[in-house]
């Protein structure tokens, strides 16, 4: 009952979203024909592009969305076969780019907006010619990003990121290798200690 | 299969900008996998082995090189690789051998001055704020290079950084401004 006053509330964007399941259906059958190793769960809101390459697999769970934004939806790269990219349930995956090399996991119910997740330091490593650091431009270490964490505009996250639960990284962050526990706040490029969000919400007398 | 498109196309673009823009050498072994523009009238000089693609994933991207100016200078050493990047001379940029670029921008001038004209800013000369990049530096994707520095040998800027200070040889810097990691 709730579902059809949804509905009648407001018809027109009820009709996008519609097209927009219809559109991620799309993408489902079509990943499901041309590529076993991508999986894509129903129901798939697709409001913009989705593109998936690379040898790699790729599993996305059931209700994510993907807006509409400046890097034109979903991208999500798999640069060596063994690489694996998991996305949890009910995630918003406006204009994110992933660039994977081994391990990317993202937990359930994420927000992103447009952020770039790259697990190794360059997407074409091998032309990387550099006498210094060999072993930094090979070096690919897995990233974590845990439950409800909130991924703020264009930050950009590198290998050996672990991102904790209900964690918010600020526009513009900035990390490599960095860990931070549950609900904490990251800023800064390159990030700052991680500030516990209780203490700030402390400190301006919200809570 | 692509690499042999890649090298015809690079072939029938040396061909073309042999003819038709004199401003323009181009070294043999050009490849080019995505669009290439070059756009101006300065002078643009690029080494052997060129190699120009996109960035993985992203259709919508390709190599600018913008020489603005008729006197402004972009010089490309041997064996470079661009993925995506930008790169706009006023006045004059050398980017050096085997350097590697991802999706970032490169830019040596401010296009306008901080005056409430907005025009050419006057300040501004060859000197001041010519670019010059060394041998062997790797450039990650997101990060910008800025006006009127050095970097060294063998530097790896990180992705997302702002270089907007020289860089010495053999660093590897990243944030914004560009610091040693």
């Amino acid at each position: 009952m709730g579902f059809i006053s949804k509905i009648l509330k407001n018809p027109i964007q009820s009709l996008f979203y519609l097209l927009a399941i219809a559109r991620g259906s799309v993408y489902i059958i079509r990943y499901r024909i041309l590529n076993n190793k991508v999986r894509i769960k129903f129901p798939f809101a697709a409001f913009a592009p989705v593109r998936i390459t690379g040898p790699g697999s790729v599993s996305i769970g059931k209700g994510n969305h993907v807006q509409k934004s400046i890097f034109r939806g979903l991208t999500i790269v798999t640069l060596s076969p063994n690489a694996l990219v998991t996305i949890g349930e009910k995630c918003l995956l406006g204009g994110v780019t992933i660039r994977c090399r081994q391990r990317v996991e993202v937990g359930d119910g994420v927000m992103m907006a447009n952020p770039l997740i790259q697990d190794s330091f360059f997407a074409n490593p091998e032309y990387a010619i550099s006498r210094i650091e060999k072993n930094l431009i090979n070096e690919t270490r897995p990233i974590t990003i845990g439950t409800n964490a909130w991924l703020g505009a264009e930050s950009i996250i590198l290998g050996g990121t672990k991102i904790g639960n209900d964690t918010v990284l600020s526009a513009g962050a900035w990390c490599l290798g960095t860990y931070t526990g549950d609900y904490m706040l990251v800023s800064g490029n390159p990030a700052k200690k991680p500030l516990p969000i209780d203490k700030l919400l402390r400190l301006k007398g919200i809570a | 299969m692509r690499d042999q498109i890649a090298r015809l196309r690079g072939a029938i673009y040396s061909l073309w900008y042999g003819y038709f823009r004199k401003n323009v050498s181009i070294g043999t072994g050009l490849r080019i996998y995505k669009k290439l523009r070059i756009s101006g009238s300065g002078r643009v000089d690029i080494g052997r082995n060129f190699v120009v693609d996109g960035i993985c994933g992203d259709r919508s991207q390709y190599v600018t090189l913008d020489v603005l100016h008729p006197d402004s200078v972009i010089r490309i050493g041997n064996n470079a690789r661009f993925h995506a990047a930008r790169i706009s001379a006023k006045f004059k940029i050398s980017i050096g051998d085997d350097v590697l670029i991802e999706e970032s921008g490169v830019i040596d001038t401010d296009f306008h001055s901080i005056e409430k004209k907005r025009e050419n800013s006057s300040d501004e000369n060859a000197e001041k704020c010519s670019v010059s990049i060394g041998d062997r530096v790797s450039i990650g994707s997101r990060s910008f290079v800025t006006k009127g520095l050095t970097i060294g040998d063998d530097v790896i800027v990180a992705p997302g950084s702002v270089v907007a200070t020289s860089v010495k040889a053999c660093m590897r810097v990243c944030g914004n401004p560009a610091r040693p990691l």
